[in-house]
């Protein structure tokens, strides 16, 4: 897959705002009444404006070029028609979005109004991801999703209509009450829509959501007991990447990352950055955000706060962390990994140096032995097994004695020295 | 001073029963310490002492008192260590005493530790005042608890003291009751000097204090000593008693308790229930009861990271030069490194140990399963003493075993005899005696194999009783045993260090438990993992740890790199604190299984 140059900007927009809280979510959204939606877009735009500034302070490359922006919840799609136009406005007038942008918003089916659905269009929106999560009526309204499977299958019909057709569908594997007769069913009518790219997602089990709370407590809330074991939700995502990639009519998606699958050239860009290593800034409401200093190698990772009062009185400063070479040479293993493409490393070796990579290629070596990776013509990458147990090959790659540094780069600090 | 005015006395009571509380309202009414340099329980003064509510180091208190009757008396506390492991510490703090405050909660009843400390009180000759507390409680019955007293300890508690330690009832009471019920010591200052040592540790700025009761005649700064059990001599640089906070001295005399400090290097210098004697005009004879305390537990340390062996090794050291009753000696196991071969007074003093090295000295500890020594007679005649699996001989070259054996007295209520009767048999207990301490209390006395009490006996036995049975042991000589050694396998591979000593008759059930207990403790791998018991070439039990199938997070998280790395670098932490054994990743706990086959039976 060709990287794109990363001279160009992709910029996440997260919106917190859902009509109902899924069981298994665990992210900082929630459900906040619709007189926040404007005070919020007020401090996005605010944020927007101030980002360039910020960037020179921090000593980091922020491009003007944007190649890729996502909405991302959330709910995005919940926001006022006229508060979609201003905030795409006010990106364009802070970067410059280029003519064949992705420009992905997500959104929740059922609920899409038809003046949304104008203002996206007309706000250069020219791909949608529909968190649909399960086909089966049952399922998704028990983990608290509010639409059934004609719902889905009209709000495509009406993309389509409008004239968005780079669609996307996340399922996932591992809900409550699912089995594996009915993630068939999902599969299979996800691939009746003849949709151009799938996300395949996994119950996560943590702290951060109700369903997993309840899960760690051994109860019975959210229909926490009807989960699937993890084994069966391994054979349910083996199932997926065999439907979905099996040849036939419908079915001529590709994976090329540990989640995702499209059609040729319809793979996301925007997500794509995140394990290429490509800049990205995020605004919102916990949002992170990646750049580059080019003259020390060092990389700034950012992330604002998670709490919606906080963002909006603007009385938290993101948290940031600096990226030493080091680090960011672990992360080219266990970013770059998650893709089908691999890891080049004659590519890394070029980037990082030969002394760097060689420890980890011996690692990699190793874990080729144990069958979780393979090597051919330069590039590495997961086996079907070592991509189950992904978390256990990328661990190989991390040190961790390498510890996230508050300190800015050396080279950073020397230039200011020098300035003085 | 007088000895008319002195009165040594130690508390005996059960954990939670209110030791700690009634010392501090001592302290208090006799203004030895402020309000405000109370912290909560002075003497137990340990962290770990405090956080189990049990007293581990012997303490002595020296309290002013101005009585009723005008006169001022010096009262010492002898603060007795509070578990089964240290009863000889307990009989040499007692030996130290005249008297001897018996605590009893007034809702709980007497329990087995109190019962035995008490006989050993009175076998001791101590005059016994019958203190009832925790009055305050609505759960309280005063009359029921003299009863108790009566009928269990066979001691008259007409004159029973009901107090609260917790609000101060009747504590004043207590302190009159000392002086005017408890004797005055004996003894002759100008006789030959003997002093009992009933404890010492080791100070980094003083060196080793020792804590002695002077029996006989009188000890004095620059005196020059000697320590009758090992026949060395020092010179006594200073000495003190603390009221808590420690005072010197310049002479302790017949009767009076105190520490000195000599130009003794190492705490195993200081035997306790040695005598302590002048050079120049040594005591005929040594004090009565004096015995070498002998380590009853062994079980192998090892740091979880091989590279901190040495750092172990100086723990180890540092925690020694302050209990002279544990040892170490290096050993060496193919699964686990290099590490220590301890010994210990019993399970609880080897779970202090364990936890005082993991807490003061940061280590991360794999301990392997205690077991008890073995006296093995071989078939060429010689004999061996094993208290190491590992050194285990061919099975053919064994002529007979024997094992240590307890005498084991168990108080408990009716209702639960029914299960502990169950326990003690499974357990390999024979019985001695059964006989009821009050009408409805039971009063149980079994000879029980030790190495049956070192692995999961005390839990057991709380389970099968509710918390309502209390336990006392001493050693009561060996018995012969057909012992066989248990290996277990990890993948195909014999794991050394997992290696136990089990009873052949029950080798096949207890292989069985072990297996499966290590099957819930050891987290699926990438591969199937086969853990196996065997005896000798046999496999015994086998369990299989499926192969683990998913680790992956598949989700964007909108960029959020770092929740990913958090993640993946807790998961390579957990792993880090497991030992790789082969290919294979061992929790620590999972070296300690054979301590938690009782689990599953309590469900």
């Amino acid at each position: 897959m060709p990287q794109p140059p990363h001279n160009a900007l992709g910029v996440y927009i997260s919106i917190p705002f859902c009509r109902s809280k899924c069981t298994y979510c665990n992210f900082a959204s929630g459900v906040y009444p619709a007189s926040e939606h404007t005070r919020y877009v007020d401090r996005l735009i605010e944020d927007m404006r101030r980002s360039h500034a910020w960037a020179a302070q921090m000593g980091v490359d922020l491009p003007r070029t944007v190649d890729t922006v996502y909405l991302g919840g959330g709910t995005p799609s919940l926001l006022e028609p006229h508060l979609i136009e201003r905030l795409f406005a006010a990106l364009r007038v802070e970067f410059n979005l280029t003519a064949d942008a992705e420009v992905t918003v997500e959104c929740a089916p059922a609920q899409i109004a038809d003046a949304t659905l104008v203002a996206l269009v007309e706000s250069g929106v020219n791909r949608v991801s529909l968190g649909v999560q399960s086909f089966i009526d049952r399922e998704a309204h028990s983990s608290g999703r509010l639409h059934n499977r004609a719902a889905v299958l009209s709000d495509l019909e009406r993309l389509r209509s409008a004239g968005i057709t780079n669609l996307n569908i996340d399922l996932i594997a591992g809900l409550a009450g699912q089995t594996f007769a009915s993630w068939d069913e999902s599969l299979a009518v996800l691939l009746d829509t003849g949709i151009p790219h799938a996300s395949i997602y996994m119950l996560e089990v943590d702290e951060d959501s109700r369903l997993g709370r309840e899960m760690l407590a051994g109860g019975a809330r959210y229909h926490a007991e009807l989960v699937p074991s993890d084994d069966a939700i391994a054979r349910m995502y083996e199932t997926a990447l065999d439907r979905l990639t099996a040849s036939g009519p419908g079915a001529s998606l590709a994976q090329y990352e540990i989640s995702n699958f499209s059609r040729p050239g319809l793979a996301s860009l925007h997500n794509l950055r995140y394990w290429q290593r490509r800049p990205y800034l995020g605004l919102g409401l916990d949002a992170s955000s990646m750049l580059l200093d080019s003259e020390s190698a060092y990389a700034l990772r950012s992330k604002t706060a998670d709490d919606l009062k906080a963002y909006l009185e603007d009385t938290e400063s993101p948290e940031t962390a600096w990226l030493s070479p080091d680090r960011r040479h672990e992360e080219a293993w266990f970013l770059g990994l998650r893709m089908n493409s691999g890891v080049d490393a004659a590519a890394l070796a070029a980037e990082f140096g030969r002394t760097r990579v060689a420890p980890a290629l011996e690692v990699a070596n190793r874990l080729a032995h144990d069958g979780l990776l393979v090597k051919d013509e330069g590039h590495i990458r997961l086996t079907p097994r070592g991509r189950l147990l992904s978390n256990d090959v990328f661990q190989e790659f991390l040190s961790l004695e390498a510890d996230e540094s508050e300190a800015r780069p050396p080279v950073f600090e020397s230039a200011l020295e020098s300035r003085n | 001073m007088e000895s008319r005015l002195l009165r040594n006395f130690a508390i005996i009571a059960h954990i939670d029963h209110g030791k700690s509380t009634l010392s501090d309202r001592l302290l208090e009414l006799t203004g030895s310490l402020t309000q405000r340099e109370m912290q909560a329980q002075v003497l137990d003064a340990m962290d770990l002492e405090r956080e189990r509510g049990i007293t581990i180091k012997a303490h002595a208190v020296r309290m002013m008192y101005k009585a009723k009757d005008g006169q001022t008396y010096q009262l010492n506390l002898i603060d007795t260590p509070g578990h089964v492991d240290f009863s000889y510490e307990v009989s040499r703090s007692l030996s130290s005493c005249e008297g001897a405050l018996l605590v009893v909660d007034a809702s709980q009843g007497v329990e087995a530790q109190t019962l035995a400390n008490a006989y050993l009180a009175i076998h001791h000759g101590l005059e016994i005042i019958p203190v009832i507390n925790k009055i305050d409680l609505p759960s309280a019955d005063i009359l029921r608890t003299q009863e108790a007293i009566e009928q269990a300890v066979g001691l008259d508690a007409t004159d029973a003291i009901p107090v609260s330690a917790k609000t101060g009832q009747g504590v004043a009471e207590v302190l009159e009751a000392i002086v005017h019920r408890l004797p005055p010591p004996t003894g002759d200052p100008n006789a030959p000097l003997q002093a009992l040592i009933f404890d010492s540790w080791f100070d980094p700025y003083r060196g080793v204090v020792v804590l002695v009761r002077v029996m006989q005649g009188t000890m004095r700064k620059g005196q020059r000593i000697r320590l009758m059990s090992i026949s060395k001599a020092f010179d006594v640089e200073s000495m003190g008693v603390l009221t808590p906070k420690p005072v010197e001295i310049a002479q302790l005399s017949a009767g009076e308790v105190g520490f000195f400090v000599a130009t003794i290097k190492t705490v195993s210098d200081t035997k306790i229930g040695d005598t302590v004697t002048d050079d120049a005009e040594p005591a005929l004879a040594q004090l009565p009861g004096f015995e070498e305390l002998k380590p009853m537990v062994f079980s192998g340390l090892y740091t979880v990271d091989s590279h901190e062996h040495t750092l172990l090794r100086d723990a180890l050291e540092k925690l020694r030069l302050n209990d002279s009753s544990f040892f170490f000696e290096p050993e060496s196991s193919a699964a686990l490194g290099f590490g220590f071969r301890c010994g210990f007074l019993g399970l609880l003093h080897m779970e202090i140990i364990q936890e005082r090295l993991e807490r003061e000295y940061e280590l991360e500890l794999i301990t392997t399963a205690p077991g008890v020594r073995y006296q093995i007679t071989l078939t060429d005649g010689s004999e061996l003493d094993v208290d190491n699996p590992s050194r285990w001989p061919e099975p053919t070259n064994i002529e007979s075993i024997r094992e240590p054996v307890i005498k084991a007295q168990i108080l408990t209520n009716e209702e639960y005899v029914g299960g502990i009767l169950k326990l003690v048999e499974e357990k390999r207990g024979k019985q001695l005696n059964f006989e009821y301490a009050t009408p409805t209390r039971v009063l149980l006395t079994y000879e029980l194999p030790l190495n049956e009490i070192v692995l999961d006996f005390y839990d057991r036995l709380k389970s099968v009783s509710r918390g309502y049975a209390s336990l006392d042991y001493q050693l009561a000589g060996s018995w012969v045993s057909p012992m066989v050694k248990m290996d277990i396998l990890v993948s195909g591979e014999p794991v050394d260090a997992l290696s136990i000593i089990v009873h052949r008759d029950f080798a096949y059930e207890r292989g069985k438990a072990l297996v499966a207990k290590m099957r819930e403790l050891i987290p699926r791998q990438q591969f199937e993992v086969a853990i196996q018991a065997a005896i000798g070439a046999k496999i015994v039990a086998r369990e299989t740890v499926s192969a683990l199938r998913k680790n992956v997070l598949a989700k964007c998280y909108g960029g959020d790199i770092s929740r990913k790395r958090k993640l993946l670098e807790k998961q390579k932490e957990g792993k880090k604190r497991m030992k790789r054994i082969g290919k294979v990743d061992i929790p620590q706990e999972a070296f300690l299984a054979v301590l938690r086959l009782g689990e599953d039976q309590q469900k």
